[in-house]
């Protein structure tokens, strides 16, 4: 292989791709647009739930209990309403998603020891989202509970406040949160969206390159010269690396700098991952551009492709192990779930090259792999 | 009637027959373009179906690893108190170093870690510690597995506060504690499917009014018969308005499929509100996107193309008008901005009539911006296709 020539034709690849514009802006816009539109789309944090609540008995023990979700901070405060009824068409209009209602008699039944009665409603349309609320709602009223028959038993008894939490919740659960200590939605959602648009991104843009000097005839100035096949493939991966390799910088930049998630490994494994990855995702767009005939066609299978395997099967949004028989089989075939583990790896778990190893040696040898392919399918001499 | 007002009554006639003409013609065109009369039969049928059963943020069966330093009876009663569906118990681990080993392959979701002495201290009503370790990689559904830890850590506490009480001289009767009752409102039982099959909906109902009216002018301008159409007597206006009206009644019989043939009989979904109102507001709404579609057709060459804008256009709609995700996690910027998208609105309008069985007294805010927008996209179209050809 002759560097010269390699060089030659990814010079000229390159004038192309600046040349048009519209591939140019699609290369360098497209990637930055997919991240905002589902970053921002895929966020499922539960937050800002706008309330009400409806005290029915207005006492200090009621405005003690409406406090306690008042100050929470996935709740937003929205006021007071005089009567259920009120509440209901503020539901219905989606202006509230939560209303609390006191019942009457609240602060006499409790000071008494019996049960104070609340009713919370909540709008079910999101059922997702309403179980985390239910969450929310459960783990702050059990808060506030603890909190009254704490004072209860100190009262009544005589027991410090510390010994009677231990009477009453005698075992209590630490929770640690490991690689997501905030549990923030867009922390996990951040690297799997590097994966995917790295996934969409360069085979598109490899897929168009080949199949357009194939429309427009070019192709045959290549099968008359002198280059060799290898030489004129790498030629032409080689632009569209480096444009991909750009991107994964600018989505890296995006994900920490504009959408804060942490960044807990070694960067420079990570880049080094996320080039062998792209020359395995470029490597399939070269793949199916040597195959097509047509620029319809070369765009669309590889749109096609991408958003699938990237989609559904690389643990975006299932995790890979819940996949059935053939699904399974199919995420195992592309490097997007490989990817995944090490994305996700690389910003949340700070692990490198010691557990994640095996993907990297994967993509090297499937790079590889697809490359090979390439060669086998492209002949300078066409069949006719 | 005056002569004048008979003669403007015929031309609207003549003028209304022309459109219906060509909008039936515009009918038989899709009839006959197989690939996308299955796409959009696909859309409003079997996709709905796979989409009932698409993802939800439940937890299911996470796989859980204890580290259990006690071993005794006490700590086992607690650790298998965590059963399926929520969670899967996959044995245990021998040490907090291999615990973290595993979550960091991702072959643990949760590790509870049950001190030694856990039993003993639980004798001598003295606080005991249990620790959860959660992979919140995955942040919502990290967030639900503490959250059924801690119920189910919580029953276990209350089943030994009630000995606890009777030795400290109370009475387990005379003990207050605030009973919140949660009441789920429109989908009392949290049934995904609604969720998932009404989102479905509307993403493809949103997919097909601009689709499918951006191909049937990007046919006429692949084959040239645009040309045609713009020799004949029709004015520009009548030639978009076959195109919306025809592809806005393959919509509504598309949604009709979905909703009575599918969703309702096969997955119960409620419909408590007006259907009249439903297909008026739909129709209003495939109005409103048409305008899109139109423009979209005039910025494309051909339907590979075209299909590369409205993914392009429809995306961003999807995403980020709260169809999957709740808008309230957005900052505001993004959500004042939101305010233009029509889908948006028709969001509300369609999980409003629906569940909620909201009336047009509830909705008119919904309606009347989604008017608005789609009367300044249909003027956009018009000046579009206008300045290309005409």
């Amino acid at each position: 292989m002759k560097f010269e020539r390699v060089f030659a034709v990814a010079q000229r690849e390159w004038r192309e791709i600046l040349r048009d514009r519209i591939y140019f802006l699609l290369a360098f816009l497209l990637p930055v647009m997919l991240m905002l539109v589902f970053g921002y789309g895929m966020s499922q944090d539960v937050e800002n739930i706008a309330f009400a609540v409806v005290d029915e008995d207005r006492t200090p023990v009621s405005r003690d209990y409406a406090h306690h979700f008042i100050e929470s901070r996935y709740f937003s405060f929205q006021g007071y309403l005089p009567s259920a009824n009120a509440a209901d068409r503020l539901l219905a209009e989606r202006k509230l998603r939560v209303v609390i209602v006191i019942g009457p008699r609240f602060e006499q039944q409790l000071l008494a020891g019996r049960s104070g009665q609340v009713q919370t409603l909540i709008d079910g349309t999101f059922t997702s989202s309403t179980r985390i609320i239910q969450a929310y709602v459960e783990a702050i009223n059990l808060a506030a509970s603890t909190g009254i028959q704490t004072g209860y038993l100190a009262r009544r008894v005589g027991l410090p406040p510390e010994r009677a939490a231990g009477l009453l919740h005698p075992v209590v659960l630490d929770v640690r949160y490991l690689y997501n200590q905030e549990v923030r939605s867009i922390w996990s959602v951040a690297p799997g969206l590097i994966m995917m648009i790295l996934m969409l991104v360069p085979p598109l843009l490899m897929a168009l390159s080949v199949v357009r000097e194939k429309e427009t005839g070019a192709i045959y100035n290549v099968c008359t010269s002198t280059i060799t096949r290898a030489e004129f493939l790498t030629g032409k991966l080689l632009p569209s690396v480096t444009i991909s390799a750009i991107n994964a910088g600018i989505l890296w930049l995006l994900a920490t700098l504009y959408f804060h998630t942490p960044f807990k490994g070694s960067l420079l494994f990570f880049a080094f991952a996320t080039l062998l990855y792209i020359l395995c995702t470029t490597g399939l767009g070269l793949l199916i551009s040597l195959l097509v005939s047509t620029q319809q066609a070369a765009m669309i299978i590889s749109l096609v492709l991408s958003i699938i395997v990237s989609i559904q099967f690389s643990g975006l949004i299932t995790p890979v192990s819940s996949l059935s028989g053939g699904n399974y089989a199919i995420a195992h075939a592309f490097p997007a779930m490989y990817y995944n583990a090490v994305a996700k790896g690389a910003f949340l778990k700070a692990v490198g090259l010691d557990v994640l190893w095996p993907e990297l040696l994967l993509f090297v040898f499937y790079a590889t792999a697809v490359f090979f392919l390439c060669y086998l399918v492209f002949h300078k001499r066409t069949r006719t | 009637m005056s002569p004048p007002a008979t003669r403007t009554v015929a031309l609207a006639q003549v003028w209304l027959r022309q459109i219906a003409v060509l909008s039936l013609k515009e009918i038989r065109q899709l009839l006959r373009d197989r690939a996308l009369f299955i796409y959009t039969v696909y859309i409003f049928t079997a996709n709905i179906i796979i989409a009932a059963g698409g993802a939800n943020n439940e937890l299911r069966d996470a796989v859980l690893r204890v580290h259990d330093a006690d071993q005794s009876h006490a700590s086992r009663d607690l650790i298998y108190r965590f059963q399926q569906p929520r969670f899967r118990l996959a044995g245990e681990v021998g040490s907090a170093a291999e615990a973290l080993r595993l979550l960091d392959r991702g072959e643990a979701q949760m590790i509870l870690e049950v001190p030694s002495g856990f039993a003993e201290s639980l004798r001598r009503q003295q606080l005991v510690h249990v620790q959860a370790l959660i992979d919140t990689s995955q942040a919502n559904t990290g967030y639900l597995a503490s959250s059924y830890a801690a119920r189910i850590v919580a029953r276990y506490s209350e089943d030994w506060v009630e000995r606890n009480i009777i030795r400290a001289g109370g009475d387990p009767r005379q003990m207050p504690a605030i009973r919140n009752e949660l009441r789920v409102w429109y989908n009392p039982g949290l049934n995904n499917t609604w969720f998932n099959t009404i989102s479905e909906l509307l993403t493809m109902v949103t997919v097909a009014c601009i689709l499918l009216p951006a191909a049937a002018m990007i046919r006429e301008k692949e084959r040239g018969t645009l040309e045609q159409l713009l020799v004949s007597p029709l004015t520009p206006l009548q030639i978009m308005l076959s195109k919306l009206l025809s592809m806005m009644l393959v919509m509504l019989c598309g949604t009709t499929v979905a909703v009575f043939g599918i969703m309702m009989p096969f997955y119960g979904v409620p419909f408590v509100g007006s259907v009249p109102l439903f297909f008026a507001l739909t129709a209003l709404y495939a109005f409103t996107n048409a305008g899109l579609g139109l423009a979209a057709a005039t910025f494309a060459r051909n339907s590979a193309q075209v299909g590369l804008v409205v993914l392009l256009m429809v995306m961003p709609i999807v995403m980020l008008s709260g169809t999957w995700t709740p808008m309230e996690s957005m900052p505001p910027w993004l959500r004042a901005l939101m305010y233009l998208s029509p889908l948006r609105h028709y969001i509300e309008i369609a999980y409003g009539i629906l569940l909620r069985g909201a009336g047009f007294g509830i909705l008119w805010n919904s309606v009347l911006p989604m008017a608005a927008i789609g009367v300044a996209l249909f003027a956009l179209g018009l000046v579009r296709f206008r300045r290309q050809f005409v």
